[in-house]
């Protein structure tokens, strides 16, 4: 259902209309971004910091109407560029775009936070920052093995398939996929247990 | 191939921020199924971010205050990039989500990356219609997973306030026409409609008011109307 964000055009290429003609140095922001993520150079961050803050304070007090506010949206927004400059890639977008990104996102999880009085943080969900890709040597995690998982999982005979799609993916437990799929319980039991063995096998003994 | 797209106002609200959880998530998964609006996002954005950041904006603060005020922001500016810079940790590289997968009736469904945060409710069924609530906190704003079964519908109605249906997968078909995976419907009070579907879909439906049934016996069915929106 979903498709790769391949399409985002390049700024390069999809230069704005003539009446801002270069008032922002684009060039100069990645070299800063790209100082920031290989060296943590507090210096390239304090140039990012001086042309982003004030501007992104006068935005955020317009939309949120509080000067506290809108510190904490800087704030929050700033610490991202600091902590996430080694995932803007100049390919996907211009600075100033990934920038926007980070706050506009910021904004909307405090304004949810105080307005639906909720604490979950969509807006990454909704807006997914363009970042570079990663290739799956890079990233070591749970979340990329579930990937990968997927596809063994549908190696297995299918009511092996069912039980652990249902015990990990669905979260049910062993109890409660024994009354979904009308089977007894020791039945659910071994089938999880002979599916959990091939998996095993399959990924290599270090994943429990 | 996907008919309808949400209209420039709304892709413009989405790209500044300005909208409900509810309807925001709908135009990400729309934007996912569709290239074409997922092209307009992109390059909106990046529009709207370049206006954003491309000139000095004044915050105001009275004038006598304003030289002293000046002074404090900048000198808490500074305060604010040692304590960001103090910290060496990085954010990790994007992981991909585990997949969230929903059971209607047996179906199982992949839930769209938008959705997957969110909680949902237990699923409620009668006849044909399965929905789980997503609880957004909204108030009067109602999102819904909604599953009509094969050869079920829903009976002709209006609504008081907008509708959103995405449909998320399957077909379903009104006066209108017919409507495929990833088709953005929104409807205000004009109009009526009356999906119906063959062999079953899924849709994500956003409503600000219960529906209001028109035809004879379906007045008697209004509860209904509470139930899927
Ligand atoms: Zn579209």
């Amino acid at each position: 259902m979903q498709l790769l964000h391949s399409e985002l055009p390049s700024h390069k290429a999809n230069a704005t209309s003539s009446d801002m003609t270069n008032k922002i140095d684009h060039p100069q922001l990645c070299q800063w971004l790209k100082l920031i993520a290989d060296n943590r150079d507090k210096q390239a961050f304090t140039e990012v910091f001086s042309f982003f803050a004030p501007k992104i304070k006068g935005i955020a007090q317009g939309k949120l109407n509080s000067e506290a506010l809108a510190s904490e949206v800087v704030q929050d927004t700033m610490t991202n560029v600091w902590r996430k400059a080694h995932l803007f890639d100049d390919n996907k977008g211009a600075a100033t775009t990934w920038v926007y990104t980070i706050m506009r996102n910021v904004t909307f999880d405090l304004l949810r936070k105080m307005k639906a009085n909720k604490e979950d943080t969509l807006s990454d969900d909704i807006w997914p920052l363009a970042e570079s890709e990663h290739t799956e040597d890079d990233v070591f995690s749970d979340h990329i093995q579930s990937r990968n998982l997927k596809g063994i999982i549908d190696t297995l005979p299918e009511n092996q398939q069912q039980v652990v799609k249902g015990f990990y993916f669905l979260e049910m437990s062993q109890e409660q996929l024994a009354v979904h799929l009308n089977l007894p319980l020791g039945t659910i039991k071994s089938r999880l247990r002979l599916a959990l063995g091939k998996l095993k096998l399959k990924l290599g003994e270090d994943h429990d | 191939m996907i008919k309808h797209h949400p209209k420039f106002s709304l892709l413009k609200s989405f790209v500044d921020g300005d909208l409900p959880a509810s309807l925001a998530a709908g135009i990400a998964i729309h934007a996912d199924m569709c290239p074409i609006c997922q092209q307009k996002i992109s390059q909106l954005t990046e529009q709207v971010a370049e206006a954003s950041f491309e000139q000095d904006i004044l915050i105001k603060t009275p004038v006598s205050e304003s030289a002293h005020t000046l002074e404090a922001a900048q000198m808490s500016f500074d305060d604010i990039i040692s304590e960001i810079t103090a910290s060496d940790d990085i954010a990790p590289a994007k992981v991909i989500a585990k997949e969230k997968l929903i059971t209607f009736k047996g179906m199982q469904y992949s839930l769209p990356n938008a959705l997957r945060n969110m909680e949902l409710g237990r699923t409620a069924q009668i006849g044909k219609l399965s929905r789980a609530r997503v609880n957004l906190g909204e108030g009067e704003i109602h999102t819904n997973l909604l599953h009509i079964g094969p050869g079920g519908s829903i009976p002709e109605h209006t609504h008081k306030g907008f509708e959103l249906t995405l449909l998320l997968a399957g077909t379903f078909a009104d006066e209108q026409g017919e409507y495929v995976a990833g088709d953005f419907i929104m409807l205000d009070k004009r109009h009526q409609h009356q999906p119906a579907t063959e062999h079953g879909c899924l849709c994500y439906t956003v409503a600000n008011d219960a529906l209001h049934f028109t035809q004879g016996i379906n007045k008697l069915l209004n509860p209904i109307g509470a139930f899927i929106y």
